[in-house]
């Protein structure tokens, strides 16, 4: 019997790992194993306040701990009845949000990823001959973590954003920094892009799946919305997300596993380019136009390339969110709930796709949570084309070394956030 | 004559890798940081990791299953020093909440029956509990620059000095309005310093993140939380929600019930 067992899975936010059994010319085993401690978070919020559930579900992950606020912050709202913010908070949040985006998507891009391709161990072993494009991306990330540490009031677990908007809003000079930044650092993501878009992408493992993002419902694209557009065409609204993530129990992975239809499908950078590519405008448009091609829907891959993609059409939007806030003298003050019993479903996209956190809310406390988050919605997929690629790997007489690289290399273009997927439980209706 | 690098090893164990993260965040000084020292061991950011003696590693994360405690206390042996970082890795971080019911049947209820086949879960402990910690750094996450102090001395052979002031003593240096005095529950007098009093300086109470303060060094501050007639219970209940099962206890004896 022939193992490969790949443990930890480094360059991924969490301790997972990947397990190949062969016997013979036969697969017994390939599976993406989350092998994280289980924190049980949403046992942990029942009992507690809105403003208490905010700053103990944000800490189920510090890569997307804004998308984890951003989703519990949009549950939490609805249950309380704030259906609408003032356009400033609602304008900051998205910013919040982008900076999110640019910080996530630079890390994973060019720290995590990019080190596979050009044969390296780290993004530290790469800056000796690619030490420009190094300090660019690095630089870049700082950026995506400054916005978010300005919007949230710190790096990461920033209680700023709060229920009903912000504890306090930022200021001009602030503001037009940022937006600067943004201006500069656009032309080292497209450079970015062309970077990841030049590498070869092997396709002997490819095979359509199914993607689904959030609907930002105005037509544009966008990261965030009330219902999720699926790639089969259908549109369906958030609150039914129990019906897309069917969960089911897997005892390699600590994390739950989704199914849609009984099929696995995958969330993420690539299904918003795939679903949504085609609204994108200006520079992140013509580069979609360049490197989008029917391979996407075939070839898991290609979310580096997506998520590369995403950094222009963050920077693109920045400049444009500045602008408006700045149009809003006055800082509202926080919406005030209007009910104290109510349940809500808040979805957004994370980085690494759609994220979904339901409560339900008796007298002004949690009773009930239920969180799904991307990581799980694609392990059924990861799992799939981990295998197909070992069966044609085999039948290639590929060495252990070589099936390994390859798995690595499948998993890792996932983004997969590990420490996100081991909350991927369910609680039953009491 | 030059200093011999010493070997480090940075571990991630169950948390949100939070504090390796605002390590990888600090661009300006990760490439110093990577030259430095010897880095043998960093999974986050590196795949070609050496597992062997180390003089310092670095724990993130609580212990929450048999295999991350063999782990644990595998890195023990072969660490010269072992230091602690972030309230997870400190206290238990907010997977060790005192909560209930109990952590086996809330494990029964989000697993149901099913048996994992790849770790064994137990309830989640502080790294103190399961190995000899040399030094804590609390923080959810920890501080940057708090970080690469301690760091830094830790590489000269010298014993960081840690603030032993609460919350409020920061929050008094940023001239903020107490917000306290304004009706709103902030357990800053209960909490150990550190954070440059982040959240009530945007107008946010303080939640309990860094864990307490010292015992002894807040007692004009605390007297602050009993006038205002906050009750012991609420104070457990704040402070036992980023910190472990061990914080109630702490918090009564600070505010010496
Ligand atoms: S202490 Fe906070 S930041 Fe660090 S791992 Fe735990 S939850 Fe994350
Ligand atoms: S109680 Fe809170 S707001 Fe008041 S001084 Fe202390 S930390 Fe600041």
């Amino acid at each position: 019997m022939r193992e490969i067992l790949v443990e930890p899975l480094a360059r991924v936010e969490g301790d997972g790992g990947i397990t190949v059994r062969i016997d013979g010319d036969k697969i017994k085993e390939v599976s993406f194993n989350v092998l994280e401690g289980t924190r049980l978070v949403e046992t942990l919020v029942v009992g507690k306040t809105p403003e208490e559930d905010v700053s103990i579900a944000c800490r189920i992950c510090a890569i997307c701990t804004l998308s984890h606020r951003y989703a519990a912050l949009r549950g939490l709202e609805k249950a309380l009845g704030i259906t609408k913010l003032p356009p400033k908070a609602q304008l900051m949040r998205t910013l919040m949000h982008m900076g999110e985006f640019v910080e996530s998507n630079s890390l994973h891009v060019f720290v995590l990823a990019l080190p596979d391709f050009l044969g390296f161990p780290s993004a530290i072993a790469m800056a000796g001959k690619y030490g420009n494009e190094v300090l660019k991306a690095l630089a870049l990330k700082k950026y995506g973590n400054k916005i978010m540490r300005l919007t949230s009031g710190r790096m990461i677990h920033g209680e700023n954003p709060t229920i009903g908007g912000f504890g306090r809003y930022l200021d001009r000079t602030t503001l037009l920094e940022l937006k600067k930044e943004a201006q500069e650092q656009i032309e080292f993501a497209e450079l970015g892009v062309q970077l990841v878009g030049g590498i070869d992408i092997p396709s002997y493992f490819e095979k359509e799946t199914v993607f689904m993002c959030c609907e930002p419902g105005d037509g544009e694209f966008g990261v965030m919305g009330d219902q999720i557009r699926i790639s089969d065409g259908k549109t369906v609204p958030v609150e039914e997300y129990r019906s897309l993530t069917n969960e089911l129990f897997s005892p390699h992975s600590a994390a739950k596993h989704c199914l849609y239809q009984g099929k696995p499908y995958t969330v993420g950078a690539i299904a918003r380019l795939n679903n949504l590519g085609d609204r994108l405008k200006g520079r992140s448009l013509k580069l979609y136009e360049k490197y989008w091609n029917k391979r996407w829907l075939k070839n898991p891959v290609f979310n580096n390339l997506a998520q590369a993609i995403e950094l222009v059409w963050c920077l693109e939007t920045i400049p444009v969110l500045v602008d408006a806030i700045l149009e809003i003298d006055e800082d509202p003050a926080l919406v005030k709930p209007s009910r104290m019993d109510g349940e809500g479903v808040g979805a957004v996209e994370a980085p690494r796709g759609t994220l979904y956190h339901n409560y339900r809310l008796k007298d002004g406390l949690v009773a009930e949570a239920n969180l799904i988050i991307p990581t799980g919605q694609s392990l059924e997929d990861i799992d799939k084309y981990l295998r197909i690629a070992v069966e044609e790997l085999l039948k290639q007489k590929a060495d252990d070394q070589k099936i390994r690289m390859q798995c690595e290399i499948i998993a890792r273009a996932y983004d997969p956030c590990i420490s996100c997927s081991t909350h991927m439980v369910r609680i039953e209706r009491v | 004559m030059e200093r011999k690098k010493l070997d480090i090893g940075l571990y991630g164990f169950t948390g949100c890798n939070g504090d390796q993260l605002v390590i990888v965040h600090s661009e300006d000084k990760l490439l110093d940081f990577f030259g430095a020292a010897n880095i043998k061991s960093f999974s986050l950011a590196k795949s070609d990791n050496d597992e062997s003696a180390l003089d310092i590693a670095f724990i993130e994360g609580s212990i929450a299953n048999r295999e991350q405690a063999e782990h644990v206390k595998h890195i023990r042996e072969r660490s010269r020093m072992l230091v602690a970082i972030g309230s997870c890795a400190v206290y238990g971080g907010i997977q060790s909440m005192h909560v209930k019911p109990s952590w086996e049947e809330r494990f029964k209820k989000v697993y149901g029956n099913n048996k994992l086949d790849v770790r064994t879960p137990t309830p989640s402990l502080p790294v103190g509990e399961v190995v000899k910690v040399d030094f804590s750094l609390p923080g959810c996450p920890i501080d940057a620059d708090q970080f690469f102090y301690v760091f830094g001395q830790l590489l000269r052979g010298q014993t960081p000095a840690m603030p032993d002031y609460p919350v409020c003593a920061e929050c008094r240096w940023k001239e903020n309005e107490c917000l306290l005095l304004k009706g709103i529950f902030c357990v800053g007098p209960v909490t150990a310093g550190g954070c440059q009093a982040v959240c009530p300086s945007h107008n946010l109470p303080c939640l309990g993140c860094w864990g307490p303060v010292k015992e002894g060094n807040a007692d004009s501050h605390i007297a602050l939380l009993k006038e205002k007639g906050y009750s012991l219970e609420a104070i457990q209940n704040r402070m036992g929600m980023h910190a472990g099962a061990g914080i109630p206890e702490s918090v009564k004896k600070l505010l010496g019930a």
